[in-house]
């Protein structure tokens, strides 16, 4: 997931780094606002935790393979939206300058694709749902969608980034970004049932941990309703749209022209109209491969949410009286 | 045990080890930021950057293994990122798009790794702060270190726990329990410890700046 | 610095509700003199840590006189009904109350020494880490150096400045802690198990270090020959109530009190064995 130096161009890098540094400065003063003498402990400690529980391979339950905890919504639901941006920034920046992972440059872009989306974006996410969706299911399915949503759009956000970086390459961009947001699709999957799983074994240990009524009162109070409506619909049109791309109705170009990168649509080559997806055996026609890649996202990551809701459920009633959970939630 | 993990090599005592860190920070960022941009024609520049970084590595007495289990780790990485490009093209052409990530990045990969393998972390953040990085973002990372050791340590002994009661294979569904549960308890004692620092901190007189006593 | 006459610390009917509901501390009141060493007894859970974190105002509890029926009344209380000063405040230091307005100079003079070395030691290194307090209180660099230093040798770790807190061992971990109580200069050190994990000879030499302090203290441990070492008198608590109250021999010593409170009779006391000369000599700086 960390991107490397030499991926992106330095332009972008520097576009990035600069939205980057833009959101974690705010969420610093955030955090500087609220709980001012709480916060060097409890997001360094969240940091260190997120780099811990990082290293820690959980058995993919479908496949035989392993996979880890990206944690950015974990870290937004246990200590709120601004803490966890701060601590996955921490994160990012240890693995750096601990490891090498993670290019110096594009740290910015790391940051970016993986802190903010993870942590701000998933936490609007997972606030919206828990509006509609009262008690500990609301919560579970609440951090599962987030997680998987805040996997996809950071792909489909390195996408972006990758196609502002290579303008004048002769590759189909909107072929990559469905290739791309296919393959973090199902990383998202794991990502929602790791993070579910974690939330629902909070839920039933330590249920004050989770979702702290001050918290996130706090937080949506003090931003409009607009604002977390305009950056859903934006995760939303990130994650879905993006890959929608086949018929010529390209988000990425339309978005490009928007903002006047123009150069885009005249360096780059039409695509190939008997554009054949490299898989054994298998060939579409063209737009069909767009379309089956976005309804098997779709699908995927609507059936692993459901799928981890139901399982969850049967987990956390066993142990928690769901009453007790309303006592102290207020619902 | 987390040393070992942690700084496996930054405390050494080479040549490399000895030179201030602003100067590492700034020649490596000169490295990387030149290795970028070169375009593909160039490659025999970049090849010379790429060896300058092992030269620094070998000098820095970072053994050939270790560099060479590193670059099997980031390489295969790296080439799914940059076959991408062919693969939308169904391998028929953006080859040169996919050579030019995999130079760029292995050369900023090896000065990256150079500089954060001969330089332990603290001074590697003190350099970087008088290049003017935000002195709370500091204070930060030097907490979120201090207590990445405390938590390695925990979790070490929480998994010898576990497997002491583990007598047989398990299930997936088992062993998936018994992950979330480890990670999950972790995650509570992580918080817990949290709040006692925090009053730790409130009864030696904290005010909500991280103070260090420089000499 | 206070005048002879008033004691260091002084609790009344202190109670204490745990945000679960459960009641921690019911109406205990003590009172702690100058050059004092008090320890404080009791089985887990008996609320020691939780009176312990009261001491610094890090938490607040109410001044109510314990009246929960089918318990015993509580033996300290009794004859000690004047009010402090006219206010509500349960705990006065140095005859100051303990409220958010004193919390400063109160945090200056009553020294906290958490059980786990690990949650203290927060700071990149020895130095920092000992040097955190009096950078807090906003002491001129010059005197945070003098106190530092004087701190650590104080703990017998002089030239440890450099080092970093997970390459020590556990008992090196508890006196850097100790020297970061040390370095604040505080009347009072209220210690919550300082010779708990360690071994004999790091224990042995805590004692002395303890031995060696000018402020008073109360000390929370189960290490009762510790306690009979230390301390002229002892406080047992159970149930969130002051059991006992008196010195050292006679509250130890007492077989069936000690039982009642899940606790036993040192051996020290139960053969007679003569105590360490220095224990009851005035403690003197070395």
């Amino acid at each position: 997931m960390h991107i490397a130096d030499g991926i992106l161009s330095n332009e972008v890098c520097l576009g990035a780094g600069l939205l980057a540094a833009g959101a974690v400065g705010l969420s610093l003063r955030k955090l500087n606002d609220t709980v001012s003498l709480r916060t060097v402990p409890l997001t360094g400690m969240m940091a260190a935790l997120i780099f811990a529980a990082q290293m820690v391979k959980f058995p993919l339950l479908v496949v035989p393979a392993y996979g880890h905890l990206l944690g950015g919504v974990l870290a937004a639901i246990v200590v709120g939206p601004w803490a966890g941006c701060v601590a996955m920034a921490l994160v990012l920046f240890l693995q750096m300058a601990l490891f090498a992972d993670g290019g110096w440059m594009a740290y910015g872009a790391n940051v970016l694709n993986m802190g903010v989306v993870g942590s701000l974006g998933g936490h609007a996410v997972y606030s919206l749902i828990r509006r509609h969706w009262s008690g500990p299911r609301g919560v579970i399915a609440g951090a599962a969608i987030a997680s998987w949503l805040s996997v996809v759009a950071g792909s489909a956000l390195f996408c972006l980034e990758f196609a502002l970086s290579h303008r004048h390459a002769e590759f189909n961009i909107s072929s990559l970004c469905a290739v791309m947001t296919t393959f973090h699709s199902l990383v998202g999957v794991g990502e929602a049932l790791i993070t579910g799983s974690l939330i629902s074994y909070l839920l039933t240990m330590r249920p004050d941990l989770v979702d702290l009524p001050g918290r996130s009162a706090g937080v949506v109070a003090g931003i409009s309703r607009l604002l977390w409506t305009g950056t859903i619909a934006a995760l939303v049109i990130a994650a879905f749209l993006a890959p929608f791309a086949a018929d010529g109705a390209d988000a990425l170009e339309a978005t490009a022209e928007k903002f006047e990168f123009a150069s885009l649509e005249k360096e780059r080559p039409a695509p190939l109209p008997d554009y054949e997806v490299p898989l054994p055996g298998v060939s579409y026609e063209t737009g069909v491969w767009h379309k089956v890649s976005v309804s098997l996202a779709g699908i995927l990551g609507t059936s692993a949410v459901l799928g981890i809701t139901l399982l969850m459920r049967r987990f956390t009633r066993s142990k928690l009286d769901s009453r007790e959970f309303e006592a102290t939630h207020g619902g | 045990m987390a040393v070992e993990f942690l700084e496996r090599y930054s405390q050494g005592q080479s040549l490399c080890h000895r030179w201030p860190a602003r100067a590492k920070i700034v020649l490596t960022l000169l490295v990387i930021a030149t290795g970028t941009l070169l375009p593909l024609e160039y490659w025999p520049a970049s090849g010379c950057l790429a060896g300058l970084a092992l030269v620094g590595l070998s000098v820095a007495d970072i053994p050939l293994g270790y560099i060479g289990r590193r670059l099997a780790l980031f390489l295969p990485l790296v080439l799914m990122t940059a076959l991408a490009a062919p693969l939308s093209r169904g391998f028929m052409g953006a080859w040169d798009t996919a050579a030019v990530i995999v130079l760029r990045s292995t050369v900023a990969f090896l000065a990256a790794l150079w500089l954060v393998s001969t330089t332990p972390l603290e001074t590697l953040l003190a350099g970087l702060c008088r290049l003017g990085m935000p002195r709370v973002f500091v204070s930060l990372l030097i907490f979120t270190l201090r207590y990445l050791y405390v938590l390695f340590d925990e979790l070490a002994r929480m998994k010898t726990a576990q497997r002491a009661r583990t007598f047989q294979r398990q299930s997936t569904w088992r062993s998936w329990l018994g992950t979330t549960q480890l990670v999950g308890m972790l995650l509570i004692r992580a918080l817990n410890r949290a709040e006692r620092i925090h009053a730790a901190m409130m009864s030696r007189g904290w005010r909500g700046r991280m103070e260090l006593l420089d000499d | 610095m206070p005048h002879s006459a008033a004691p260091i610390l002084k609790v009344e009917h202190l109670s204490y509700r745990y945000p679960t509901g459960q009641l921690a501390l019911r109406g205990v009141s003590l009172t702690v003199g100058l050059n004092e060493i008090v320890g404080l007894v009791g089985p887990n859970g008996a609320g020691k840590t939780t009176l312990l974190l009261h001491l610094n105002g890090l938490l607040t509890g109410t001044r109510e006189p314990a009246h929960a029926p089918g318990l015993p009344a509580n033996p300290a209380a009794t004859g000690r009904q004047t009010t402090v000063g006219g206010h509500n405040v349960p705990i006065e230091v140095l005859g100051m109350p303990v409220t958010p307005a004193n919390f400063p100079e109160i945090r200056r003079n009553v020294g906290v020494m958490f059980q786990d070395p690990d949650d203290q030691l927060f700071c990149p290194t020895v130095r920092d880490d000992v040097a955190f307090g009096p950078l807090n209180l906003e002491f001129p660099r010059n005197e945070v150096r003098r106190r530092v230093a004087e701190a650590l040798t104080a703990v017998g770790l002089a030239d440890y400045e450099e080092r970093r807190p997970h390459e020590l061992s556990f008992g090196e971990k508890r006196r850097v802690c100790l020297a970061g109580v040390l370095a604040c200069e505080p009347s009072l050190l209220a210690l919550d198990e300082p010779s708990s994990n360690l071994d004999p000879r790091s224990r042995r030499g805590l004692i002395e270090i303890l031995k060696s302090c000018r402020a008073a203290q109360i000390i929370a441990s189960h290490d009762l020959e510790m306690i009979v070492e230390l301390c002229q008198r002892v406080i047992v608590l159970d149930h969130g109530q002051i059991q006992a109250d008196g010195p050292t021999r006679d509250i130890l010593g007492n077989a069936s009190l000690m039982a009642r409170h899940g606790l036993e009779v040192p051996l020290s006391i139960q053969y007679g064995l003569p105590l360490p000369p220095t224990a009851s000599s005035p403690p003197s700086a070395t």
